[in-house]
C-alpha cells in the first residue's frame, strides 16, 4: 500500500514539544501555526531526501547513507547542523553497535549450548556403535565371548 | 537406552531495538536535553533509545514516498530524523523574532510566513504550506 506524502505527518505531540523546548517559557504557540512547522518538517524531510538521493545517484549507490544526508545538508545550507548531526551520528552508532554485540553474544551462547548437547548425543551414539560392533564379533568368534550386558 | 536430545528453547526475548529493525522512538528524549521532561508521556518514554524524538518508521516512510528512493540506510534515516528536529528548533526561534516584535505572547501563523520570507534557508517552504 503506497503511501501518499499527505497522509504521513510527524506526531504532534513530537513537534509541538520540540517546539515548545525551543522558546522561553511563557510562550505559546497557536494551533494553526504548530500545524504549519509540522508541514513544514514534512517539507522538510523530502527536500533532504531528494538532496541526499542525488548524492547517492551520483556515487551510482542505490542506498542512501549517512555521508548524503550530511552534504544535502550542506547543499541546502544548513551548514549550523552538521556539527550536531554528527555529534548524534556517533552516540548512534555506538549505540547500534552495543546492541548488535548484545544480540550475538546471544546467539553464540545458544550455538554453544546447542553444541555442546549435539556432541553428547555423538558421544552416546558412538558407544551404542560400538557395542554393537562388539556383539557381531562375539557371535562369529565364540571362543571369545565376552558377557555383555546390553 | 534412549537417548534424550535437548532442543533448545528459542529465546523469546527480542532486543526491540535490534540492528535491521525501526522501531519507532516515539516521543523520546533527546539525551542533549537539559530541561526535565514534563506529562506523562515522558515518562514513558525515558526506557526507549533516547537519541531521537521523531519515530524514525514515520520518517523513513516519508522518505520512501519519493519514486526515485530505493533504499535507505538506518543511519541516513536517522539523520534525516535528527536534522528534522534541528529545523524545528530552529524555525519556531526564528519565528519568535515576530513574536516579540509584535510584543505578544503566542505564536501565530503570520510569524511563521515572515520568518519563511525572510530567511534564505526557508525559501523552499514557500509556497508549500496549506
Amino acid at each position: 500500500m503506497a503511501e501518499r506524502p499527505e497522509d504521513l505527518n510527524l506526531p504532534n505531540a513530537v513537534i509541538t514539544r520540540i517546539i515548545k523546548e525551543a522558546l522561553p517559557d511563557g510562550v505559546n504557540v497557536s494551533k494553526e501555526a504548530r500545524r504549519a512547522i509540522s508541514q513544514a518538517a514534512s517539507v522538510f524531510v523530502l527536500y533532504a531526501t531528494s538532496c541526499a538521493n542525488n548524492f547517492a545517484m551520483k556515487a551510482k549507490r542505490k542506498t542512501l547513507n549517512a555521508g548524503d544526508v550530511l552534504a544535502a545538508m550542506e547543499e541546502m545550507e544548513f551548514q549550523r547542523f552538521l556539527e550536531p548531526l554528527r555529534e548524534a551520528l556517533e552516540v548512534y552508532k555506538k549505540d547500534q553497535k552495543g546492541k548488535k554485540e548484545v544480540s550475538e553474544q546471544k546467539r553464540k551462547d545458544k550455538e554453544k549450548k546447542v553444541d555442546s548437547e549435539s556432541s553428547k548425543y555423538r558421544e552416546e551414539e558412538e558407544a551404542d556403535e560400538e557395542e554393537e560392533e562388539e556383539q557381531q564379533r562375539m557371535e562369529e568368534e565364540p571362543e571369545e565371548e565376552e558377557d555383555v550386558e546390553n | 537406552m534412549s537417548v534424550a536430545v535437548e532442543t533448545p528453547v528459542a529465546s523469546t526475548e527480542h532486543d526491540s531495538e535490534r540492528c535491521g529493525s525501526e522501531e519507532d522512538n516515539r516521543g523520546v528524549e533527546s539525551e542533549e536535553r537539559s530541561q526535565q521532561p514534563t506529562g506523562p508521556a515522558a515518562a514513558a518514554s525515558v526506557s526507549h533509545n533516547r537519541l531521537s524524538k521523531l519515530p524514525l518508521t514515520r520518517i523513513k516512510a516519508l522518505m520512501k514516498t519519493d519514486p526515485d528512493v530505493s533504499l535507505a540506510s538506518q543511519e541516513s534515516v536517522f539523520i534525516i530524523a535528527k536534522a528534522t528536529e534541528l529545523f524545528v528548533e530552529m524555525i519556531a526561534k526564528d519565528a519568535l523574532v515576530y513574536v516579540q516584535q509584535g510584543k505578544r505572547k503566542t505564536l501565530q501563523r503570520k510569524d511563521l510566513d515572515n520568518a519563511i520570507e525572510a530567511i534564505d534557508e526557508f525559501a523552499f517552504l514557500e509556497g508549500t504550506l496549506d
